[in-house]
C-alpha cells in the first residue's frame, strides 16, 4: 500500500452520488439497503470503465465481439449488473455479463469482478488472469489484502476507486488519463 | 493648360472613394475574420473542456466536472459554461455576473452569436459514446469596442482620402493661380512695353529740349552779331545809294552785297535753330491753311522743279489755324525741298489738308501731346523713305542723309520746333523704298475770323519825326539801331537799360515810342513798358528781341496787343512795323 500515492487533486476526490438512488446518509440501521445501492453503483461503474480501457487488439475477436463483463462471487452483485448492461454497447460492441463460480485464464473476460468465491479467493481470481488482457476489480477496505487494477473503496460513505496502472501494464491494457485523473489513488506505472 | 490638372480633381476624389472603400473592406473582412477566430477560440475550448470532463460527466461526478468548468472561469471571455448530461440536463456550470443565466435544459441552449456573445455547444464522447454536452458563451467585444479598434485603420484611411481631396483641390486651385498669374504676367508686360515706349518718348522729348537750350542760346548770340553786320552793312550800301562814296567803285559794291547776302543766309539759319529751339518769336495770325497752300504753288514749282509734279488734295471746310504764316511757308518748303531730294529721279509731291481729331488715348501715348481739334497737314513723296533708325534722328538739328554742302540739318528741325511752338503736333510716316509722309498737326482756331489781317499789304514804309526812346543793353546794337531810326528821319532818344529809359521819359514828355529790346538788365522790357504805360498811357510801345523765351512770349506766342520786330531786323521792315505801331491808337 505504501505505494499507494493518495491523491487529493480535484478530479480525485471521487464522490458517488447517491443522489441517482438517493441519499447515503450513513444510517447504521439501513445496512442492507446500503448495500443495495452500493451494487447498483458499483454495476453501473463496472461498465462504465469500458470505454476509458483500451484493450490490445487481440482481445476481440471481430470489431463487433461483445465486452464480457465476468463475476465471480459477490452474492446478488451479478444480477444487479446484469440488469444494469442489459441492452448496452460500448463502440459497437454489446456488453455481456457472466456468472462465473472461478475464473481462468481462458474464460474469454474483459472485465473481472472478484469478490472472492466458495472455490476460489480474490488472490486465486486475480491469479487466474495475471498477464491476461483483464480488468481486474475488487473491493477491499483499506489495508486489506489482494487488490485488483481498479479497486473500490468506500470512503466517506461514497464509493470510489482506487487504481493500479503498473497492474493494467502488466495485463497489456492502456487506461485513459481521464479515468486516471477520478481515482482516489493511482499506482503509477513503474 | 494641360488636360490633366483639370482631371487632377476628379482622380482625386475617385482615389479617396477607392481608398475609403479599401478601408471598408479591410474593416468588414477584419470583422468576419474577428468572428471566426472568436468561433474557433471558443469552440476549441470547449472541445479541450470536453475531452477533460468526460470521465467526471460519465461517472456522475460534479465536483470533478465543476472543478474542470471552473478552471475556464481563467478565460475572461468565458461568460458562462455549462455541461448537460447525456438526457440534456443541466449538470455542472456556471454564469458569470452580468451574462444571461444557463439553462436547465440543453433544448434551449442554441448555438448562436449575437452583438454581445458567442455560444457553442461541443458533445462529449468517449471512444464513440455520447455522454453529454458543453455549453460555452464567450463574451465578444462590444461592436463600439471592436469600431474603437478600427478607428485607427478608418482615421489613417480617412486621412489618405483626405489628403487626395486636399491634393486634388490644391491642384485646382494652384492651376487656376497659374492661370490668373499667367494673366498678371502678361499684363505686367504690356504695361512694361507701354512705360518703355512713353520713357523712349520721353528722353526724345528731353533730349529735343536739351538741344533747343544748347542752339538756342548759340542762335541768340549770333542773332546779335548779325544784327551789327547786317545794319552795318545795309548802312554802307545806303551811303553808297547816297552818292557818299563813289559810284564808279563797283567791286565795292558787289563786295557789300555779298556780304549782306551772306550774313542773310546765316540769319535764316539762326532763324531756324531758334524755331527748332522753340524760342523763335512767332507772329501768329488766323490763317487759311487750304489759301496759304494755294498761294504757294509758284515756290513750291520753282523750288521743286520740272521732274516733279505737285498735287494738292484740299478739304473742303477746313478750319482756320492760328500760326505764323512764314513760319509754316518755311515749314512747308523745308519739307518739300526734303521731298524733292528723296526722288532724284523725279515724281510726284502730295499735300493733303484735313480736319482732325487726336483722341486721348493717342495723346497719352505721346510725349507732349494735348487732345483737340487740329489741321492736318500731309506733305507726302513717293521717295526712298527712310529707315527707323533715321526716322528716330530725323528731327535732331544738323542731322542729316544729304551729301555735305547740300543739307543743313535744320529743315526738319525747324519744322519739328515750329509745329511744337505752335501747340501742334508732328509725325513721320516712311517706309524704305516707299517714301515718306509727314502730318503736321496745328491746333484749330476757336475763334471767328477777322478780316482786319488779310488786307494788310506791305507798303514801303516812310520814315517820320516823332522822338523814339531806344533802349538796349547791348551797345553795337543799340548804335546800329539808332543810326538806322535817324535814317529814317526819327528823333532818338538812347537808354540802356529800364532806369535810365524811365528818367528820359519823365524828361522828355515828347517821346511817342518806346522801342525796347525784352532781354534787359535788372528791370525787363516788359517792366519797363508796364510802367512807361503806367506813367503815359498814350505811349506806344514796339518790343525787339532775338530770344523769345521771356516776358513777353508764353508757349511762343505775343500776348494779345503786345508788337514785337525779331532781331535780327532789315531796315524797311523796321521802318515798316514803326510807322503801324505809330499809327494804331494805344489802347
Amino acid at each position: 500500500m505504501g505505494r499507494l500515492a493518495h491523491r487529493r487533486s480535484g478530479k480525485a476526490a471521487v464522490i458517488l452520488l447517491g443522489s441517482l438512488f438517493g441519499l447515503l446518509c450513513g444510517a447504521p440501521a439501513a445496512r442492507a439497503q446500503d448495500t443495495a445501492v452500493e451494487y447498483a453503483v458499483k454495476a453501473t461503474y463496472l461498465y462504465k470503465f469500458v470505454p476509458f480501457v483500451q484493450w490490445p487488439a487481440a482481445a476481440f475477436a471481430a470489431p463487433d465481439s461483445p465486452v464480457i463483463l465476468c463475476v465471480v462471487g459477490g452474492g446478488g452483485f451479478s444480477e444487479v449488473l446484469a440488469r444494469a448492461v442489459s441492452g448496452e454497447t460500448i463502440e459497437g460492441r454489446p456488453v455481456l455479463s457472466r456468472s462465473l463460480p472461478a475464473v481462468a485464464a481462458d474464460s474469454g473476460c474483459h472485465v473481472l469482478y472478484t469478490a472472492g468465491s466458495a472455490t476460489q479467493s480474490v488472490a486465486q481470481g486475480l491469479a487466474a488472469v495475471q498477464g491476461r488482457p483483464v480488468l481486474t476489480v475488487t473491493e477491499s477496505l483499506p489495508a486489506a489484502g489482494a487488490k485488483g487494477i481498479v479497486n473500490f473503496v468506500l470512503a466517506d460513505n461514497r464509493v470510489r476507486f482506487e487504481i493500479d496502472n503498473q497492474a493494467a501494464a502488466e495485463n497489456g491494457l492502456l487506461i485513459s488519463s481521464k479515468l486516471l485523473s477520478l481515482a482516489v489513488a493511482v499506482k503509477p506505472r513503474s | 493648360m494641360p488636360k490633366l490638372p483639370r482631371i487632377a480633381p476628379l482622380i482625386a476624389l475617385l482615389a479617396a472613394i477607392a481608398v475609403l472603400v479599401a478601408g471598408l473592406v479591410m474593416i468588414a473582412y477584419e470583422e468576419r475574420a474577428y468572428a471566426v477566430q472568436k468561433t474557433d477560440e471558443a469552440t476549441v475550448q470547449a472541445r479541450i473542456l470536453a475531452s477533460t470532463v468526460a470521465a467526471a460527466v460519465f461517472f456522475g461526478d460534479r465536483e470533478a466536472a465543476q472543478e474542470y468548468v471552473e478552471a475556464t472561469r481563467a478565460n475572461p471571455e468565458a461568460q458562462a459554461v455549462a455541461i448537460y448530461d447525456a438526457q440534456g440536463r443541466l449538470f455542472v456550470g456556471y454564469s458569470r455576473d452580468g451574462a444571461e443565466p444557463l439553462s436547465v435544459s440543453l433544448d434551449t441552449a442554441r448555438p448562436t452569436r449575437d452583438a454581445g456573445a458567442l455560444r457553442v455547444l461541443t458533445q462529449i464522447t468517449q471512444a464513440d459514446t455520447f455522454l453529454g454536452t458543453v455549453y460555452l458563451q464567450a463574451g465578444i467585444e462590444p461592436i463600439s469596442r471592436r469600431l474603437q479598434r478600427y478607428g485607427a485603420v478608418g482615421m489613417l484611411v480617412g486621412m489618405a482620402a483626405l489628403v487626395f481631396l486636399v491634393l486634388g483641390l490644391t491642384q485646382r486651385t494652384l492651376a487656376r493661380q497659374a492661370a490668373s498669374l499667367a494673366a498678371a504676367n502678361e499684363e505686367l508686360r504690356k504695361q512694361i512695353l507701354q512705360r518703355e515706349q512713353v520713357e523712349a518718348a520721353l528722353r526724345q522729348a528731353q533730349k529735343m529740349e536739351a538741344i533747343g537750350q544748347l542752339t538756342g542760346g548759340v542762335a541768340h548770340d549770333f542773332n546779335n552779331i548779325l544784327h551789327v553786320i547786317i545794319g552795318n552793312v545795309e548802312s554802307m550800301q545806303r551811303r553808297i545809294a547816297g552818292n557818299d562814296i563813289r559810284r564808279s567803285d563797283a567791286a565795292f559794291v558787289r563786295l557789300t552785297e555779298a556780304a549782306l547776302r551772306a550774313a542773310e543766309r546765316a540769319a535764316t539759319l539762326t532763324s531756324q535753330l531758334l524755331a527748332f529751339s522753340r524760342r523763335q518769336p512767332l507772329a501768329p495770325k488766323a490763317l487759311e491753311v487750304n489759301r496759304l497752300v494755294a498761294g504757294m504753288s509758284d515756290l513750291l514749282r520753282r523750288t521743286l522743279g520740272e521732274t516733279i509734279g505737285i498735287e494738292t488734295v484740299l478739304a473742303g471746310g477746313l478750319w482756320r489755324i492760328s500760326a505764323d504764316p512764314n513760319q509754316l511757308e518755311s515749314a512747308l518748303l523745308n519739307l518739300a525741298v526734303n521731298a524733292r531730294d528723296a526722288m532724284p529721279g523725279g515724281g510726284k509731291l502730295t499735300i493733303e489738308t484735313a480736319n482732325a481729331h487726336i483722341d486721348e488715348t493717342y495723346a497719352r501715348s505721346e510725349q507732349d501731346v494735348s487732345a483737340g481739334q487740329y489741321v492736318m497737314i500731309a506733305v507726302t513723296d513717293a521717295g526712298t523713305g527712310m529707315s527707323k533708325d533715321v526716322m528716330a534722328q530725323a528731327f535732331d538739328p544738323f542731322f542729316t542723309t544729304k551729301e555735305v554742302g547740300r543739307g543743313t540739318g535744320l529743315g526738319l528741325s525747324q519744322v519739328y520746333g515750329f509745329v511744337k511752338q505752335s501747340g501742334g503736333h508732328v509725325r513721320i510716316y516712311s517706309e524704305p523704298g516707299e517714301g515718306t509722309s509727314v502730318k503736321l498737326y496745328l491746333p484749330r482756331l476757336a475763334s471767328e475770323p477777322t478780316s482786319e489781317e488779310e488786307a494788310r499789304a506791305a507798303q514801303p514804309a516812310p520814315g517820320g519825326e516823332e522822338l523814339i526812346l531806344v533802349v538796349e543793353d547791348s551797345e553795337d546794337v543799340r548804335a546800329n539801331t539808332v543810326s538806322m531810326l535817324r535814317e529814317l528821319g526819327y528823333g532818338v532818344i538812347e537808354a540802356a537799360d529800364g532806369t535810365e529809359a524811365l528818367r528820359q521819359l519823365q524828361a522828355q514828355p515828347r517821346i511817342r515810342l518806346l522801342f525796347t529790346d525784352v532781354g534787359l538788365p535788372g528791370m525787363n522790357g516788359r517792366e519797363l513798358a508796364d510802367e512807361a504805360r503806367r506813367r503815359r498811357p498814350e505811349l506806344s510801345v514796339l518790343f525787339t528781341t532775338g530770344y523769345a523765351r521771356n516776358a513777353i512770349v508764353h508757349n511762343g506766342k505775343l500776348d494779345p496787343g503786345v508788337e514785337l520786330i525779331a532781331k535780327p531786323f532789315s531796315f524797311p521792315v523796321l521802318a515798316a512795323k514803326l510807322r503801324e505801331v505809330l499809327e494804331r491808337v494805344p489802347s
